[in-house]
This record gives C-alpha cells, structure tokens and sequence, in this order.
C-alpha cells in the first residue's frame, strides 16, 4: 500500500464498472462469449467475433508476455514520480488482449518478457483505495 | 478497368494557412476564419461560394456550426464536425470531395484550427481528458499524452525489427533539413545526430527531437469537383483517391501487433482508388507526430519492405516531408501535410520543391490513438 497521492483513478462507465469492482478484490477477470468462447477486453455487450451477446466473466491466469514497454521522464499526470515503466501484456488465455499496465519489479521490462499480474493499491486523499493492474516478472 | 467513381471527380483549389505560432492571441474561431478566408482569396472566390464545411477536432476546437454560421451559411448543404485528432485528418477532405463529386455541395471548406501550443495542449492534463473510452483503462497508470502512445509502438517496432534510435535520428535530421527551406517552418536550424542522440528523454524510446512541435494555427482547404476546378486560379489538384481505415485500440482484439499500423491494410484499397502504386508517388506527405511513425508508413503504404524503412530513409531517394513536417514546420494535425501536397503538386513550393511531382500521397495518423486512420492520394490535374 503506497502513500496517499492525489491523482488520476478508474472512472468506470457502463459496461466497465464489474471489471474494475473485480480488479478492487484482487480477481482478474475477463469476458468470455458464450457462444464461441472468444475472449474480450475492454468490457462490452457483444462478441465481434460471432455477434452473440451471451457471456461470462471468467477468471484469467494473470500471466502474460510484454508486447512493448516504455519509460516516462517528463512528468505529464500529477501524482508519478518520472522516471516511470508503463508495459503492454499480452495474455495468455487469448494473445490479442493487450492490457496495459503499471510496472513493479527493480529490473526493466524488455518486450518478450514473462511476467504475472500485481494488484496495486493505491491510497488517494480523501478518497476511497483503489487498486490498478500492475505486472512484474513471472520469475520474481 | 473499371474506374473508383470518386476517382479524379474532385479537386483541392484553394489553400489557406495562418502564421505558425506558440501563442496565436486569438480564438480558434478566429484562426479558423483567417484560414478559411485565406483559402477563398487563393481559390479565387468568396466565401459566400461556400455552401459547406466540414472539420475535426478533439474537443480543443471551436464547434463547426458556430464557423458555418460566422460565415453567414444559412442552409448549407454540407456539414461534417468529425471527433478525432490526425488520423481523422485526411477523412474530412475525403467526406468533403464524395459531397462535390456527388453534387450534395459546390465548395466545401475542410480546416482544422487549434491552440496546440498557448490553450489546448495534447493530452494536457489540464483539462478533462478527450472523450476517447480506452483512456479509462490508461489514465490511471499515467498513460494518457502522445508521446506515451507513440513510445509504446516505437518500442513494439524496434523489438520486432531491430530498429534504431539512429533509424528515428535520421528522420528527424532530414526533416529538419527540409524545414530549413521553407519559410513558414517554425524550427529551421540543422540538427546533426549527435544533437539527436544527446536530446533529452520525454518518453523512452522517443527523446525530444522524435517529438512534434506544438502549434497554434489554423489551415483550411477548398474542395470542389473537377469540372468547377478547370475554371477557378490554379492548376487543380485533384483527389484521385481517398481512404479511411481503422487503427489500434484496446477495443481492437484483432490488431495485437503495433508494429504494423492499419494503413497496411487500408493503403491497398487507397492505391487501387487512385489507380496508382506506391512506384507512382513522387512525394510523400507522411504523418510525423514523432519519427517512428513515418517509418512504420513508408512500410505500410509500401514503399518498402517490413523492417526495412531505417535503410530505405538513410537511402534518401524518396522525398518526403519537404516542408518539415509537424516535426519542425509546424503541428496542425495532418491538415499541414494535404497543403504541402497540393503545393508541391502546383509547382509552387519554392525552395522545397520536389521537381516534377505529379502524384502525391498524403496521411493521416495511421490509427495509433482511437482507432482510425486516413490518407489522401492528390494527382496534379490539367490546365485548360
């Protein structure tokens, strides 16, 4: 749990809301079609795939590859402190779902490392905690 | 062969720019009304000849109907206020050259105009952020400005291919090079590459010369069909072909790779509109918010192979960006590069001119950020 720090959080829409309610307990979920069992991500209604809009969340493994990872010098959001990584994971049960993500480990990402997810609790001021997706290696 | 019916069907004849400036003063209704006045006087004809309009913008912009109607447009037969930033460039022309060619309008104005610099920087955080869904789930990492994105394709590209920073250098160099010529360039002295590899980090891999200018400024274009074209100031430039694409977003299951933008799909059916082949272009107008995208086009509309863009631009026999680009001439997200076209394709480019150029390809962002992309194949028509 890090020091309270004033900046952006989630604002969940719609379709959005049970995702992040899921990533505040620690579960990484994902839409599943029922249908054809084609994943998704970001959350919406229907399948691109095969159109059906019956689905399920279902629990994913948190474990993925880093297609492209980047570090922040110039400090544009409040409340980071640059330098900063910010990855992009392609996961595992599906590897068109690309998340982006925080990054919590002393070594650098490269692209093509494995790594795992890290739920990570942010405290803001005056506000509820909130936790976001993080990944750090799938060996640490 | 059959031929596109857009094909050749509408024509650019009028080009007006503001001043490229940090702090233009004024509103962005203004700026817009400067431009588009501007491009009625190189058109040769008032701006009471317009009868529609069309323009983008991300929420940064003054709203299309408040410019419609500062013309004085009661019943315009056109209209078109798209949402998006560059990649959404080259559609307004597009949207507006299917209005002449079709007859629903005579001339249609295109413009963009923005405070890029003094008011509403990109992805500044002082504002709310653009109503763009994904950003949702980027915001809260501090994802959420250009050149976060277009570092994250960079570094997806340089892994795949084996790119260099000195691959981005060499783009940045050369269009530094190209702006020196051009008197509107905000930025014209040289740069070497030991300037290059010495420039600050902004966003790992990108350091500050990767980076766009920001700029405030206004452009506006006049789109008209063929046959009013024969009869107006200029030689016509003519819209042999124009294409919408889609793009990158989180939304987009089926386009994983980031080193490979959209335009390589849609440049295929761009090409076929036209008529043309990559072989065919004289000069490339390619989008340039930071040096890794222009390399990952001149791939994706064909030029070169996959991989190969570093070399094919060390080469330096293919001309583009001659004005300098948003790179080191001036950011006015996209609309820059269709009047750079449309002069170099009138001769009228002077010191920059790329001699001889009949067939111009101009892009858009090529769908990087909210998933779209666009891009403009321009062919200089005949004089009567």
């Amino acid at each position: 749990m890090t020091d309270a720090v004033d900046r952006v959080v989630p604002y969940p829409d719609r379709d959005s809301k049970p995702w992040w309610d899921c990533v505040a307990r620690h579960e990484l979920v994902q839409q599943r079609c029922d249908e054809c069992a084609a994943w998704r991500w970001p959350p919406r209604a229907m399948c691109s795939a095969c159109g059906s809009f019956a689905w399920s969340w279902q629990t994913v493994a948190g474990a993925g590859t880093v297609v492209s990872c980047i570090r922040t010098h110039h400090a544009f959001l409040p409340g980071f402190d640059a330098p900063y990584h910010t990855v992009f994971v392609s996961i595992d049960e599906q590897a068109d779902i690309v998340m982006p993500g925080s990054w919590h480990a002393t070594t650098a990402p490269v692209v093509g490392m494995r790594v795992r997810v890290f739920f990570d609790d942010i405290v803001v001021p005056d506000g509820d905690p909130v936790t976001l997706v993080g990944w750090r290696p799938a060996d640490d | 062969m059959s031929t596109h019916p857009l094909r050749d069907r509408a024509a650019i004849v009028g080009v007006g720019y503001t001043d490229f400036m940090r702090n233009s003063g004024v509103s962005t209704l203004t700026l817009a009304l400067r431009a588009i006045s501007a491009a009625c006087d190189d058109a040769g004809i008032s701006f009471k000849d317009l009868d529609g309009v069309a323009t983008h913008r991300v929420n940064d912009s003054v709203q299309g109907a408040v410019v419609l109607n500062a013309l004085g447009m009661r019943d315009p037969k056109f209209y078109v206020d798209q949402f998006g930033g560059g990649s959404a460039s080259h559609t307004v022309v597009g949207q507006a050259a299917m209005a002449v060619a079709t007859g629903v309008a005579d001339y249609v104005v295109c413009w963009r105009a923005i405070n890029a610099r003094s008011e509403f920087r990109m992805g500044g955080t002082g504002r709310p952020p653009p109503d763009v869904v994904e950003f949702q789930y980027q915001t809260p990492y501090g994802y959420a400005t250009p050149p976060q994105q277009f570092a994250s394709m960079a570094s997806a590209y340089m892994a795949r291919y084996g790119a260099t920073r000195e691959d981005f250098g060499r783009v940045a160099i050369r269009q530094r090079d190209n702006a020196s010529r051009n008197e509107r360039a905000m930025m014209r002295t040289p740069i070497t590459m030991d300037d290059y590899l010495s420039s600050r980090w902004i966003v790992e891999p990108l350091c500050l010369y990767d980076c766009c200018l920001e700029t405030d400024a206004a452009i506006a274009v006049v789109v008209t069909s063929a046959e009013r074209a024969r009869d107006l100031t200029h030689t016509p430039v003519l819209v042999a072909g124009a294409g919408w694409g889609g793009g990158h977003t989180l939304y987009s299951n089926h386009r994983e790779d980031l080193a490979t933008s959209a335009a390589a799909d849609m440049s295929k059916r761009l090409y076929a509109m036209a008529g043309v082949g990559p072989g065919d272009i004289d000069v490339g107008c390619i989008y340039d918010a930071f040096t890794p995208l222009v390399l990952v086009q001149l791939e994706d509309y064909g030029f070169c192979a996959k991989g190969e863009a570093g070399a094919f631009v060390a080469d330096g026999s293919f001309p583009f960006n001659p004005h300098g680009g948003h790179l080191s001439a001036g950011y006015v997200h996209g609309i820059n590069h269709i009047a750079e076209a449309v002069e170099q394709l009138r001769g009228n480019a002077g010191a920059r001119q790329v001699p001889g150029a009949e067939v111009a390809l101009s892009t858009g962002q090529s769908g990087y950020v909210a998933g779209s992309s666009s891009a403009l194949i321009l062919r200089k028509g005949d004089r009567p």
